[in-house]
């Protein structure tokens, strides 16, 4: 999900305008912010040529040293790890080094755009990566289309790899390749755009349910859009006991049930979807999203940046002081105040300038953190689910309110805390290779995800970072 | 198949509906079944289009599929059943079989029950709701005096070729089609 520059909130002048008018103008407001940033991204993409390089992690005092880091000294460290390749995640970097694999199938809105256009997307990613989680993340756009030959690409990889992150591949196919690596590789594998934006979903979605007093398995669930991230909040909701028969999916097709006309087709071509028809949606309810909407206590919007796509009369329709996320990006499927308007008593969206902003940025720097600090075998949907709920008691300390159901990416006491409930459950569940207790994988966790910050900050101020163009002179 | 996610998913669900047995009955079709049935029909031969262009549906499927139950239903030599929902969905249709019988002439057992049609709504299609189908129409096709029974199906269906190997059907002749 995309940070976007804060912008002007409605004024009084706003207010004269119908919900489509300001719907229109926002989301006009919304490109032209866009384009500002875009033309200002190539610039800089073409002044810094990349975004991410290795430097040495050992001192080297002089070539002398090589002789440890190098020849002839090496050789015994690999006849150790020929003997124990576990040792691996001891002798070597391996535990802290990620891939974040993609085949540009689903870049962001663009589509598909191939591994090359899609490299620039993953060095972002990377940075994040390192940034925020202190992670070693090398960003590999992979040159295949089928997915066979994903999987075995990334099958390939994982001697020199603590974890893996698929990012921005085509549904469905990204559910077999996830499904079939987290199943033969023996690191855990994660796919951002199911499970990142699922765990943050669940964990704001979790403190709306407590502010305005309901039960999970007491809730009705709308979701919009069928793709990665609300399928992977599907299956987040179930391990959450949620009465799946009662959970509502539509998609550009209308309500999700098992006797639509595109049944068998989803049968073949989406056997995710098709499961979700059948194991959701227990009344065979018809129709489209308004109807689905009628007396729903939730509706989870992930579709498309298409202000206007849920209309507020449906949401004065649902049941009362309903939640209402609308998670596309930039533009959300209905703009926050004229949900409120209509009746939503908590609004979250995909934006950084609107109060409950469900970023996957929340997620994925903690999760890799707890993970490779646990020298982890894989990371199922439950250790997904920790994280969603620890995120969701870290929105606590701060305080819950209808405006802050989430923790915002400046509350950076949080991301330990949530590395260290993953890595502590993962040890519970017995896939870590590196059991500590909760207290020190907190310390760890702390220190590794301070140390980028401290890194970026020593190395801009005496100018081994070059400033940003424009800004030389401080 | 690997073992993948939506594999376990859906055993998960068939195993949890085993203990309630079939939720369906079977029986001969009627003329007023025939809207339903055609519907389901249409819906088999538009699974059927997703395997090969070749079955690529006509414009007027709907309508064909009803002139073919009618002259159906009144043929001594052709099987219609019909599936029914019990519980909530009672007086529901929601599985077609259409089969007819075959002289065989050069080869014994000398009538062949050949299975043209079967199918099932996706809420139905557990394991045991299609077995029992396939079951009722060996039972049928044999009353009716076949001494060997047949399913056609698309080649590329695997789904198909997997219910009928796991029931003891192995393919016997093939069919191979080009456009002229």
């Amino acid at each position: 999900m995309v940070e976007v520059l804060p912008r002007s909130r409605p004024g009084t002048e706003e207010g004269r305008k119908s919900d489509h008018e300001l719907e229109e103008a926002r989301a006009r407001e919304a490109e032209e912010e866009t384009r500002g940033l875009s033309e200002r991204a190539v610039d800089l993409a073409r002044h810094f040529a990349g975004k991410i390089e290795v430097i040495p992690k050992v001192p080297v005092r002089s070539l002398k040293d090589f002789s440890y880091w190098y020849t002839p000294g090496i050789a015994q460290v690999s006849r150790e790890i020929h003997k124990d390749p576990e040792l691996s995640f001891e002798l070597t970097g391996r535990w802290n080094t990620i891939a974040i694999v993609t085949d540009g199938s689903r870049v962001l809105g663009l589509g598909d755009v191939g591994p090359e256009a899609a490299l620039p997307v993953m060095e972002g990613k990377s940075l994040l990566f390192k940034y925020l989680g202190g992670v070693d993340a090398f960003p590999i756009p992979i040159r295949a289309k089928d997915p066979g030959a994903i999987i075995e690409t990334v099958q390939r990889l994982e001697p020199a790899l603590g974890g893996v992150n698929l990012e921005d591949i085509a549904s469905p196919k990204c559910f077999q390749i996830l499904d079939e690596l987290q199943r033969t590789l023996a690191i855990p594998v994660w796919h951002d755009d199911q499970l990142g934006t699922a765990a943050a979903t669940v964990a704001g979605l979790l403190n709306a349910l407590e502010l305005t007093g309901r039960k999970i398995w007491q809730t009705g669930i709308v979701l919009l859009g069928a793709g990665a991230a609300n399928q992977a909040t599907a299956r987040l909701l179930k391990a959450l006991k949620c009465d799946m028969g009662a959970l509502t999916v539509v998609d550009h097709h209308g309500i999700l049930h098992s006797e639509r006309e595109d049944i068998d087709e989803l049968m073949l071509r989406n056997r995710w979807k098709y499961e979700l028809a059948l194991s959701t949606n227990e009344a065979r309810a018809r129709g489209s999203l308004k109807e689905a909407l009628g007396g729903a206590d939730v509706l989870i919007a992930a579709s498309t940046p298409e202000p206007g796509l849920i209309k507020p009369e449906w949401i004065s329709g649902m049941a009362p002081d309903p939640i209402v996320f609308a998670l596309a990006n930039p533009s959300p499927e209905i703009w926050p105040d004229i949900a409120k308007g209509a009746g939503a008593a908590i609004v979250a969206t995909g934006r950084s300038d609107f109060p409950n902003q469900v970023n996957n940025s929340l997620i994925f720097p903690p999760v890799f953190r707890g993970i490779l600090d646990a020298h982890a075998k894989g990371i199922p949907d439950l250790l997904a689910l920790e994280a969603a709920q620890e995120l969701a008691r870290q929105a606590k300390v701060k305080g819950l309110t209808r405006e802050h159901i989430l923790p915002t990416m400046a509350e950076e006491g949080v991301f330990p805390e949530i590395a260290a409930s993953v890595a502590t459950k993962a040890v519970e569940l017995g896939l870590a290779r590196a059991k500590r207790s909760r207290e020190e994988f907190l310390q760890l966790a702390q220190a590794r995800m301070a140390r980028p910050k401290e890194l970026a900050r020593v190395l801009m101020k005496n100018g081994l970072l070059p400033p940003m163009p424009g800004q030389e002179v401080v | 198949m690997s073992e993948s996610r939506a594999a376990r998913l859906i055993e998960e669900a068939a195993a949890s509906h085993k203990e309630t047995g079939h939720r369906i009955t079977v029986r001969t079709a009627k003329t007023p079944d025939i809207p339903a049935l055609a519907g389901l029909l249409v819906r088999l031969k538009r699974l059927n289009e997703e395997f090969d262009p070749l079955l690529k549906v006509r414009a007027d499927v709907e309508k064909q599929a009803v002139t073919v139950l009618e002259a159906a239903v009144q043929d001594p030599r052709m099987l219609i059943l019909a599936g029914e929902g019990t519980g909530p969905d009672q007086g529901k249709i929601v599985g077609v079989v259409r089969a007819a019988l075959r002289d065989r002439v050069f080869y014994t057992p000398e009538v062949e029950g050949v299975i043209l049609d079967i199918y099932l709504l996706p809420a139905f299609r557990r394991k045991n709701v299609g077995e029992y189908l396939l079951a009722e129409t060996v039972r049928h096709l044999k009353e009716l005096g076949a001494g060997i029974v047949t399913a056609e199906f698309p080649a590329q269906n695997q789904i198909a070729v997997r219910f009928y190997a796991k029931r003891g059907f192995r393919p016997l002749n093939s069919k191979h089609a080009k456009i002229i």
